[in-house]
């Protein structure tokens, strides 16, 4: 045993006495969640495999909650909303959207906000520590920064993002992140978008073999919708992978814009 | 926003797990019952995202050549299947099948691609698309 070695099994062995000197006599130990809260970190791709959705998590969302059933591959056809109830301004405005209205260079890369992000078929890789919990994410190379050391939200007028503002704490095992100003885009990428003043409360947990990751989206945006929407989504571990860049090239809307009429042939 | 809905109406597709009807984006462009192939000559290859394309010079039955344009998953997708941006090249003469698009244009969503010898480019649609 080397001299560096002896002072930190010293310096532990301190710290560890001074802990129990603390600690009341007949006091019931903490639990060790709020010791030691599960470890997220790792490489997350989404579980394309049918399962079905944790009971637990679901029984957590409020009342007036739709769960949609587009997370993944799935996606609503035009003018399905999933059992969200636009109001009517909204809903005028999902009816006009055409999907041919995307292929544009100011628009084909325009990133969609995380309400509709998180829950695609692209991985993400997630880091922890004790006061912040960073959501990397492939899909527009998004990243979130989720702060656990308990500040709140900024004031409702402080700059709006397409990853918004995100604070989290633990309740027991589960990760809960609270999110706000959220810049207005797509919700179900049929033209249905949601405003600034949508409000997102994710919870995460750990499988029971630490393999996989599972999730509630749930929001709320009052000025667009007359009920709530949430999400039920499932990622898998996998080691020895990370995102990659996704930086979006614009210019794929012009090669679409190119292509010639129907019976252009030898032209 | 194209990227996950043309990737996430082909992947369901192929598991089987619903129609390719459900996903509004794959269905405005492409026919998801309209399974085509084409064969001809590479004229250049976008491997950026949200989706590459590679164009193709594909001549007709009466001699005639028809510039093809197919549409891939996003490269970050495809990079996982084995690809990059070396798999094709202007020149190479490629076979390509995929969905055929809704409105007649010589457009499709690639499901496959083989080279000229027949040899699969990358991984078959549907694997480690993470």
């Amino acid at each position: 045993m080397n001299g560096t070695r002896r002072m930190l099994l010293a310096g532990l062995a301190a710290m560890t006495m001074a802990t129990m000197a603390v600690v009341p006599l007949g006091a019931a130990p903490a639990p060790a969640a709020a010791l030691s809260p599960p470890d997220l970190t790792g490489f997350w791709s989404l579980d394309a495999t049918p399962h079905a959705n944790d009971p637990d998590l679901i029984a957590k969302l409020p009342p007036n909650t739709v769960v949609l059933d587009d997370t993944g591959v799935a996606e609503f056809p035009s003018g399905d909303y999933g059992g969200l109830k636009p109001k009517p301004d909204a809903l005028a405005a999902a009816q006009k959207w055409k999907p041919q209205d995307e292929m544009t260079l100011t628009r084909v890369c325009a990133a969609p906000s995380v309400v509709y992000a998180i829950q695609g078929p692209f991985p993400f890789e997630i880091y922890q520590t004790p006061t912040l919990i960073v959501f990397k994410y492939e899909y527009f190379d998004q990243v979130r920064l989720i702060f656990m050391d308990g500040r709140g939200h900024p004031p409702a007028d402080a700059p709006h993002s397409k990853v918004g503002h995100s604070v989290g704490h633990w309740e027991g095992e589960e990760l809960v992140v609270d999110t706000t100003h959220l810049a207005p885009a797509t919700i179900t990428n049929n033209g249905l978008d949601h405003s600034a003043n949508i409000h997102m409360v994710e919870r995460y947990k750990l499988g029971a073999n630490g393999k996989t990751l599972m999730a509630t989206q749930w929001f709320e945006d009052p000025e667009v919708l007359d009920n709530d929407g949430a999400r039920f989504i499932q990622w898998s571990k996998k080691a020895n992978s990370y995102v990659f860049p996704y930086d979006c090239d614009p210019s794929f809307a012009t090669q679409y814009q190119q292509i010639g009429e129907p019976g252009d042939a030898g032209k | 926003m194209l990227g996950k809905s043309l990737l996430a109406a082909s992947a369901l597709l192929l598991l089987g797990q619903g129609s390719a009807q459900a996903h509004h984006s794959f269905a405005a462009f492409f026919d998801a019952s309209k399974i085509i192939k084409i064969h001809g000559t590479v004229t250049d290859f976008h491997f950026t995202n949200p989706h590459g394309t590679i164009g193709l010079d594909v001549t007709d039955a009466q001699g005639k050549v028809q510039k093809w344009r197919a549409e891939t998953n996003a490269p970050v997708v495809l990079m996982r299947r084995g690809w990059s941006r070396a798999s094709v090249k202007p020149g190479d003469v490629i076979t390509i099948e995929g969905w055929g698009s809704r409105d007649g244009k010589p457009y499709l969503r690639l499901r496959a691609a083989f080279d000229a010898d027949g040899k699969p480019i990358g991984q078959p649609f549907g694997q480690s698309d993470g």
